[in-house]
């Protein structure tokens, strides 16, 4: 049976813009698996990022549950959520948003230090991580210093050096070159089947669609079609 | 990286912007450096001369004395008493004194004044105003001499000259009026011209005669003091001494209320214009942190959503004010130390804006306008500017820590 780690109950989310209500999420119900590598998909507006930073404990609900793992995410303080993030969520973002005055190394390091994990066993992991995501050699270069693959690598490996549950990655190809996006694509993908990392994606590139092994339509703030590859 | 080495990075984004709000906190160290320390100098001159010019940062004197002077009132047994107040550490010098009213008489004129008898071999120079403002003669050489010491305008009002007879009239212990002659050995000219145009000084033994006092007996005990500050203190740790329990222990406040009034509206002036420059820098320190805050809007997001606390996204932002404090501190004390050394040792002559000197508060000061900083003073000053960094900063730090990720991460 397949480990459930995220499971939205009857999700809504409304905005208030002026007078005007606009709901972002409209009564969505979804499970995320463990090893699931899902993309939510959809046009601009729909309703994907919204989902994501639901997920994520970025943002409140208007109505319904996210649960991760057994923990409901509207009944936890903004501490709480800060630290429920820290602990079990990896986020990447599209335009990369690192830390500029830290190096590739201290940006991945940086949620480890959070945790409070210690130096030898922080330098370990991210050396490693670093490695895995073919940085090897580059951990002292600052952003600055790196081209837009490169830092959305460093982003990657600092989503996944503490082992989350869970990765959401916010449109993670929409800033770099298709050639670019493929080799992310790929170090990805072996995350989730080498280390069975879960990834769960907001996109409407046709590169991440194809690659990814569930799909999940977004459309005016629900969910028309959820649908496994074979 | 921990929070701390972060928020000294953050410093170094913008260099200029740095190093301006840090010039700003250190132009602040020196303003009020200058402040302070020109009142801690001032402050103290006027107290000091105050206090050399007869009644001491602290006076013993008979019960009501103070407030309705009168010959009638004394204090006896002074050479015990004396001896008492050597023993303080806090004393440096101690006078017996009698001051009284009297009328002074040339061949030409009258002129109503105040004198002070002194014991010659109790005063110095460092202790007694009109010594070092000796201008002709000199002090009493015995306390039996018939000898009087006159202020300049005095002796001009009078027409007298060194060495010319003057009959001084005052009422003795049981109120009769007395007179006795006296030659003139010395004039004064502190620059006051109501000082020099009033105050004589007479030796005690021939005062004590006149006055039908006995040897041991006089109207007042001028205590000098090391530091003038402790001169509150002194007073209230006397009065619940036996020794001086039968006596009136003032200090210099209530011997001197204008001296202590003018201080006082001074002090607050001198605060107000403190007040200014720390709101100065203040506002300096709170755009600079502001605009940090607000361009990193998005980066904090970032934390946040790696899970960076809001407690600990404030405590990062306060860390940057209290590095940015620090900085301009070490910068403030490297400028000013050398414009201290200076303003402390040479100072600035004004002599040319004033003369020989100028009085305040019945007080005469020297016209080299010179600073200088009480131990406290230097602390109350670092620690004042330093918390006025860490407010100012207080604010765009509660501002970074309230904003919800989701916001944040809208931000551009």
């Amino acid at each position: 049976m397949e480990q459930t780690i995220v499971e939205l109950k009857n999700l809504s989310k409304i905005y208030q813009q002026g007078e005007i209500e606009v709901k972002a999420v409209d009564n969505v119900s979804l499970m995320i698996n463990k090893g699931d590598f899902a993309a939510l998909c959809g046009p601009s507006g729909s309703g994907k990022t919204s989902i994501l930073n639901l997920i994520g404990g970025l943002d409140s609900p208007t109505s319904g549950e996210v649960w991760l793992d057994k923990t409901e995410l509207a009944s936890l303080s903004s501490s709480e959520l800060a630290e429920v993030r820290k602990d079990r969520i990896g986020f990447v973002f599209q335009s990369y948003n690192l830390i500029p005055v830290m190096t590739a190394y201290e940006n991945a390091a940086f949620v480890l230090e959070l945790q409070g994990v210690e130096k030898q066993e922080q330098h370990q992991r991210v050396m490693q991580t670093l490695s895995d995501v073919g940085l090897a050699g580059l951990e002292h270069r600052r952003p600055d210093e790196m081209s837009g693959g490169q830092q959305q690598r460093v982003a990657i490996a600092r989503a996944i050096v503490t082992r989350p549950a869970i990765v959401l990655a916010d449109e993670p190809t929409a800033n770099v070159d298709s050639h670019t996006a493929e080799a992310l694509l790929d170090l990805m993908q072996d995350l989730n089947q080498q280390q069975g990392i879960t990834f769960l994606f907001s996109t409407h590139d046709q590169h991440v669609i194809e690659r990814a092994k569930r799909i999940i339509q977004v459309h005016d703030g629900k969910i028309s079609a959820d649908d496994y590859r074979a | 990286m921990n929070l701390n080495t972060l928020a000294w990075r953050n410093l170094w984004r913008h260099k200029r912007r740095t190093l301006i709000t840090a010039s700003s906190i250190a132009f602040g160290v020196l303003l009020a450096v200058t402040f302070t320390g020109a009142g801690d100098y001032f402050y103290t001159r006027m107290i000091d001369a105050g206090a050399n010019m007869g009644m001491g940062h602290i006076t013993l004197a008979a019960p009501d004395f103070n407030r309705a002077p009168s010959s009638k009132k004394s204090l006896q047994r002074v050479t015990q008493l004396q001896q008492q107040l050597e023993k303080l550490p806090e004393v440096k010098d101690v006078m017996a004194r009698i001051q009284g009213q009297g009328m002074f008489a040339s061949a030409h004129k009258s002129v109503g004044g105040m004198f002070f008898a002194v014991d010659p071999k109790q005063e110095n120079a460092e202790s007694n105003l009109f010594i070092k403002a000796m201008v002709e003669g000199g002090m009493p050489r015995t306390a039996d001499d018939k000898t009087i010491v006159l202020g300049v305008d005095l002796a001009r009002k009078l027409k007298l000259t060194m060495g010319k007879k003057v009959v001084y009239t005052t009422t003795d212990k049981h109120g009769d009026i007395v007179s006795a002659i006296a030659r003139v050995g010395g004039l004064f000219q502190t620059g006051s011209n109501e000082i020099d145009g009033s105050v004589a000084l007479l030796p005690m033994h021939s005062v004590q005669k006149v006055l039908g006092y006995q040897q041991d007996e006089v109207s007042v005990l001028a205590v000098i003091l090391h530091d003038q500050r402790h001169s509150h203190q002194l007073r209230d740790k006397m009065q619940n001494m036996t020794p001086f329990s039968q006596v009136e222990v003032l200090n210099w406040q209530q011997t001197q209320p204008d001296l202590a009034g003018m201080i006082a509206v001074d002090k607050s002036s001198n605060y107000i214009s403190q007040l200014l420059i720390a709101l100065l820098v203040a506002a300096g320190i709170l755009n600079t942190m502001l605009m940090s805050v607000l361009e990193r809007k998005r980066e904090f997001g970032v934390m946040m959503a790696l899970g960076l606390s809001p407690q600990s996204l404030f405590l990062l932002v306060m860390l940057e004010s209290f590095w940015l404090a620090v900085l301009g501190l070490v910068i403030g004390v490297i400028v000013t130390t050398p414009w201290y050394l200076f303003m402390s040792q040479t100072g600035i002559d004004l002599s040319g804006a004033y003369g020989d000197g100028f009085s305040f508060g019945g007080v005469l000061l020297d016209t080299v306008f010179k600073i200088r900083l009480f131990k406290e003073s230097i602390i109350a000053i670092l620690i004042g500017l330093f918390s006025l960094a860490l407010c100012a900063g207080a604010y765009p730090a509660w501002q970074a820590g309230r904003t919800p990720p989701v916001e944040s991460l809208k931000a551009l």
